[in-house]
């Protein structure tokens, strides 16, 4: 298992609390601020504003009349709104409010946040006293208690939203490890698996085509490729089994038959030459699949340059016609104009070779064999060999290209089923591929070449 | 001729050695990259036969590469089991001036030798080629039998032109693959042979006596009638 403090989503998910918790504060703080300074200073203006106004009533209208006033309003105003509280000089109330003078006022003039003993229970009260002329007090304040449950319930709404930020951050980042963790691990079962020897095995794929997703799907890309890789030279090492002991197993019989009975020299010679003639075709099937080990390892790629894939078939075609005017096969090759690929020119001409190598030695006598060259719509070009020759059966067609494949139609001609396995390595190495279609009758062989995406991956 | 042969296997060497003499050529023989290099250095050959994989784990084109830096320019033959189109560039690249792959059959080796050891002492230069009766103009291109003017296909014109200047040498059909076609891999089906038989219907006039001739086992020769 992963430890806890090692994965990501963890470290991924604190990171994200974190963040939510700076982005809240970067909103909670300057309106706390704008809540304690312009709040509560606008409030202090209200109740001076209130105490210079009740001083001037005083001045003009006199005692009776400020009395009167601060009568009139405390019968009006709503309870505890604003508390208004005239006494003379020792205190005594006059009217007003309160009952009594609160005994923590300071004595200084000017607004002050006290806790007074209102109406008998001690209150956080915003308070303004004012001596007015004649040794008068009087105390304009206001009930700070009646924003207690505002400043509450904000603060409770922070506490709110830190807490439920917090949660969801700590579950999302325990879902998302442990959802992580499952897929990692399956992964890591499946790879070990595959490393144990079996490559059938792939990555789980959800289809929703996220991250982990596409990389699932480019590793499973990765195996397939791996598995045919592996099965090719399995199938190699089971076909070299076969294909090549068999030449050997007739040049060792041929040689230790000569051995022992001692022929007349001229039938040494013609055993002699027939054992050459054997290692020979050894040779050739040796030849071939050191060139396919070559072509399957893409080394050849980094030699791609561009290739007029018409010019290289043209090429391949005025080679071949001798041979076709000689077994009476009309031979016809069209093209329209040049069809530009990135690759290999040798390579090119050895696949467009094998393939009118193969449909030579399959057509009959008068038969036809057409070599075409293409750009298709999307732009791919297609050099396409077609015949009235035998064809291959569709059973045979997705394993004709098989190494060391012989369909039952092949077999009695000559080759050593190397040929299609070669074309289909050429067309793969250039990022295209090899399709066997029925010409109605014959075959009809064709390569498909992506012009630009000589790099592709299979 | 004189030719050194440097090859370590003993059985390849004494196989290689006793058939260039039976052609009659002198061989000298080396069977690790130090005398090789000696004899090379020391005396002049015509025409040197070079394994790639050499005794001490030498690869023979680090002993071309000194040989040709030391100025020599004896013609080369690279021996190699390494097959990849890549490591033939590389031998030729490195101063080799052709490449054989192991295995091969003598008459290959025999031709190959030859065509080198030719190619050291006639030059390039040529205006005009011609063997028998047949001439090949190469300014003009234009191809005469006796009187008779031949017209042929630039590519059988090629074909023609590497037989002349080959004349009265074996040369393979490997080699005519690579020198006429440039392809160095093996059609299956015997089409040069198709091209010779071509371009014999075009320029012989007496089938009894043949210009060119096919040589058992090894490829075809060019050669006038009066030496056959």
């Amino acid at each position: 298992m992963i430890r806890l403090n090692r994965s990501s989503a963890v470290t991924w998910a604190i990171g994200y609390v974190l963040l939510g918790l700076a982005a809240l504060a970067a909103f909670a703080v300057p309106l706390w601020y704008a809540w304690n300074v312009t709040i509560f200073s606008g409030r202090q203006e209200i109740l001076r504003d209130d105490a210079q106004h009740l001083t001037e009533l005083f001045n003009r209208d006199g005692l009776a009349g400020l009395t009167a006033y601060i009568n009139a309003r405390v019968g009006m105003q709503i309870a505890g709104d604003r508390t208004l509280l005239l006494t003379d000089s020792a205190y005594r109330p006059l009217a007003g409010n309160l009952k009594a003078w609160p005994q923590d006022v300071p004595e200084k003039p000017g607004t002050q946040a006290v806790m007074a003993d209102l109406a008998g229970q001690p209150t956080h009260t915003l308070l303004v006293r004012t001596t007015l002329p004649g040794g008068y007090h009087l105390l304009v304040g206001r009930d700070l208690a009646l924003f207690l449950p505002l400043e509450r319930r904000f603060t409770f709404g922070l506490i709110a939203a830190v807490t439920f930020l917090f949660l969801v951050g700590v579950a999302g980042a325990i879902l998302i490890r442990r959802e992580l963790l499952a897929r990692v691990q399956g992964i890591r079962q499946t790879v070990s698996a595959i490393m144990q020897g079996d490559l059938r095995h792939r990555l789980p794929i959800r289809r929703t085509n996220d991250e982990l997703d596409t990389l699932s799907q480019t590793i499973n890309g990765m195996l397939d490729h791996i598995e045919h890789l592996i099965s090719g030279i399995s199938n190699v090492s089971n076909s070299i089994a076969h294909d090549l002991r068999t030449p050997l197993a007739e040049l060792r019989s041929r040689l230790e038959e000569l051995a022992l009975t001692r022929p007349a020299p001229a039938e040494t010679f013609a055993e002699v030459d027939a054992a050459v003639a054997d290692v020979d075709r050894v040779i050739r099937i040796f030849n071939a699949l050191l060139r396919l080990a070559e072509i399957d390892t893409g080394a050849r790629r980094s030699g791609f340059v561009r290739v007029d894939a018409a010019a290289v078939t043209a090429e391949v075609v005025e080679f071949y016609e001798p041979a076709a005017e000689q077994k009476g096969v009309a031979f016809s090759f069209t093209s329209n104009g040049e069809a530009a690929v990135a690759g290999d020119p040798v390579l090119l001409a050895q696949a467009v070779s094998n393939l009118i190598d193969n449909s030579l030695k399959c057509v009959a006598e008068n038969g036809a064999i057409s070599v075409r060259v293409g750009r298709r719509a999307d732009g791919s070009v297609e050099i396409a060999v077609a015949d009235d020759g035998p064809g291959i059966a569709d059973a045979d067609k997705p394993k004709a290209a098989e190494r060391f494949f012989r369909g039952d139609r092949s077999r009695g001609t000559p080759g050593v089923g190397l040929g299609l396995s070669i074309v289909d390595a050429v067309a793969k190495l250039h990022g295209g591929a090899l399709q066997l279609l029925d010409n109605h009758p014959g075959l009809r062989a064709q390569m498909v070449l992506p012009v630009g995406a000589a790099r592709t991956s299979r | 001729m004189k030719i050194l042969v440097v090859e370590d296997n003993a059985r390849v060497a004494r196989f290689v050695t006793q058939g260039l003499r039976e052609a009659g050529h002198t061989v000298d023989h080396a069977d690790n990259g130090r005398d090789g290099m000696f004899s090379a250095a020391s005396e002049p050959y015509d025409v040197i036969v070079m394994d790639r994989m050499l005794p001490g784990n030498i690869d023979g084109l680090a002993i071309i590469e000194a040989l040709r830096k030391a100025g020599n320019r004896t013609p080369i033959l690279i021996l190699s089991a390494l097959d990849a189109v890549d490591e033939r560039i590389r031998g030729l690249k490195s101063g080799g001036d052709d490449y054989l792959t192991k295995p091969f059959a003598f008459g290959e080796l025999l031709a190959r030798v030859d065509a080198l050891g030719r190619r050291s002492s006639g030059g390039d230069t040529d205006r005009a080629l011609q063997v028998g009766d047949l001439r090949m103009d190469l300014l003009s291109r234009r191809v005469t039998r006796g009187a008779r003017l031949i017209t042929l296909q630039p590519r059988e014109f090629k074909l023609l032109e590497y037989l002349m200047r080959h004349a009265n040498q074996v040369v393979t059909r490997t080699m005519l693959l690579e020198a006429v076609w440039d392809y160095n891999f093996d059609p299956q089906t015997n089409v040069v042979d198709v091209h010779i038989s071509k371009l014999r219907q075009k320029i012989e006039l007496d089938t009894e006596r043949p210009l060119v001739r096919t040589v058992r086992n090894a490829g075809y020769m060019m050669c006038e009638h009066d030496q056959a």
